[in-house]
């Protein structure tokens, strides 16, 4: 019993990780209408920029994700000018192509400037927790706070919000949003740079527990792509959810089939809730 | 006034619109009549910017609006009621409304104040406020469209064939509504296949064939035409 409430703990853990990073990719997936899959590279730049403040410039950790945060905000909303705007008159396997491009150029950027060691992030929060029979590192506890604060922020800008309801709308109805007075490029900006946060803070939370190399993003964007499918794509409560699924999935399964597994566990989970429901948990529409 | 001269536009190769010329004034109701691919639409897409025209003018008051993208031409008081409605479908219908205001956003008290006056117009939308707009009817969802089209306050509508797939007794509700928003002082560029129903509203109406205006003149003028009456009102 005391194993199995571990590892929902750690599920928690691991499930907030995902859970941001797939709405990041899920509120890219409104603008877009393709996953990008550059998404992952913003992630693995979002965990090497904390990394970089922390151990070579010696920035506090807190301070560190903030610049994190607003680099790889930036980055993203830059891709989306540079690369995806201008593209945004053809074909969607070009926006795929391009989404792949950028993701393999970021990464070759990434190990040119860093290397391909695998690296540590050091935390400030190692201690312990011993919580009746139940271990918890500091740590953990924090990436579990901060997404789920983060995740009620961003609910509430999006549900309470006019610059929140605009990204809402123009993921559902683009020319609609044109028609009531949305300016549709400074929304494409703002969502960019949000998804863009979300990557980093994921990556930054995540970092000290896992470790930091170019090739981070790979598993990660992969799982959240799972994560929207079976969410539905663009579906905001899918994201949180299909994220929490899979963190649980995933931890329970490592205990009790075989942590070799875990990562097959996501693609297990996209078959059989497909064959489910083919639309995903949150499918919208009528079909 | 709202003023098209020798507006042409293309998609591709092809002349959607040769040279339409057309004259909203203040305070009129103004049909736009025409079969399926007349060109009524385009019109409307050109005017609320979604369209680009590769000659001729748009005058709003006076001033130039060709080529401005959308939102700042809803800024500049015109308003579109697409064809196909164009609703946020998974939002509740106040929500949907609320987005309607979306460039009075600075003025939270009239915007409700202009929420009140919608849900007086079509009192149906009060009682399915809180229904996401996907699931109301084709009637219910023509009157979200143009609800929330009313929330930007606009000075000129462009009602792009509201009475579409609506049973007789809810298109004639339907007129009813436009004339009397018409009547509190919006002015409306309707466009319609139902000739008879439309031009019993309207001042002057122009009639497209094959994107051009072949026909133009007052209500009554065109409801006396013999051509007119013979291919849209079915007399
Ligand atoms: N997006 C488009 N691309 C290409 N052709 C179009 C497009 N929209 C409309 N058309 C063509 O332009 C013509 C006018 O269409 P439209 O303005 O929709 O007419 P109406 O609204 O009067 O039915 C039609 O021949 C139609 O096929
Ligand atoms: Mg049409």
């Amino acid at each position: 019993m005391d194993i199995f409430i571990q590892q929902l703990f750690n599920g928690l853990t691991i499930g907030s990780v995902y859970s941001l990073v797939a709405l990041g990719l899920t509120l890219v997936y409104g603008i877009l209408h393709i996953p990008n899959f550059a998404h992952g590279a913003l992630y693995m730049l979002g965990g090497y920029v904390t990394l970089t403040m922390m151990v070579y410039l010696g920035v506090n950790y807190w301070i560190s994700i903030l610049i994190s945060i607003i680099t790889i905000g930036i980055l993203s909303v830059l891709m989306d000018r540079l690369v995806f705007h201008p593209l945004r008159k053809s074909t969607p396997i070009q926006h795929k192509v391009a989404a792949i491009g950028m993701l393999l150029f970021l990464e070759a950027l990434a190990q040119l400037i860093w290397g391909a060691d695998y690296r540590q992030m050091p935390t400030p929060y190692g201690q312990v927790i011993q919580f009746a029979d139940v271990t918890l590192t500091v740590q953990r506890l924090i990436i579990v706070v901060a997404a789920i604060a983060v995740m009620i922020l961003l609910y509430l800008f999006l549900k309470k919000t006019f610059m929140g309801a605009s990204i809402l709308a123009m993921a559902q109805n683009r020319e609609g949003a044109s028609l009531v007075g949305i300016n549709t490029n400074k929304v494409a900006v703002i969502t960019f740079f949000i998804a863009g946060t979300l990557a980093a803070i994921g990556a930054s939370l995540t970092s000290p527990i896992n470790l930091v190399f170019p090739g981070m993003g790979h598993l990660v964007i992969l799982k959240a792509f799972v994560i929207i499918i079976i969410g539905g794509m663009g579906s905001i409560p899918g994201a949180i959810l299909g994220g929490y699924i899979l963190g649980f999935s995933e931890s329970i399964g490592a205990t009790y089939i075989s942590s070799d597994y875990k990562d097959i566990i996501a693609f297990v989970l996209l078959i059989v809730i497909l064959s489910i429901k083919p639309q995903g948990i949150f499918a919208k529409g009528g079909v | 006034m709202l003023k098209l001269v020798n507006l042409t536009v293309k998609y591709g190769n092809f002349e959607a619109l040769h040279r339409v010329n057309l004259e909203v004034d203040h305070g009129e109701i103004v049909v736009l009549l025409g079969a399926n691919g007349a060109g009524k639409s385009t019109t409307f897409q050109t005017i609320s910017g979604l369209n680009k025209p590769v000659s001729g003018h748009i005058m709003l008051n006076g001033q130039s609006i060709a080529g401005k993208s959308p939102d700042k031409i809803v800024k500049m008081g015109i308003v579109q009621c697409a064809e196909d409605r164009k609703l946020f479908q998974q939002m509740t219908v106040q929500e949907n409304l609320m987005l309607g205001g979306y460039v009075h956003r600075g003025k939270k008290s009239r915007l409700r104040a202009t929420l009140q006056e919608v849900f007086e117009l079509f009192p149906i939308l009060y009682e399915k406020r809180s229904n996401p707009a996907g699931s109301l009817s084709g009637g219910q969802q023509q009157m979200l469209a143009i609800g929330r089209a009313l929330m930007a306050k606009p000075e000129f509508m462009l009602l792009d064939e509201p009475s579409i797939g609506l049973a007789p007794l809810i298109v004639e509700q339907m007129f009813k509504s436009i004339q009397q928003i018409n009547q509190e002082g919006t002015t409306i560029l309707l466009a319609e296949q139902n000739a008879n129903a439309a031009l019993s509203i309207a001042d002057k109406g122009y009639v497209y064939e094959s994107g051009k205006v072949v026909v133009q003149g007052s209500a009554e003028e065109l409801l006396a035409n013999e051509e007119v009456r013979k291919a849209y009102v079915g007399a």
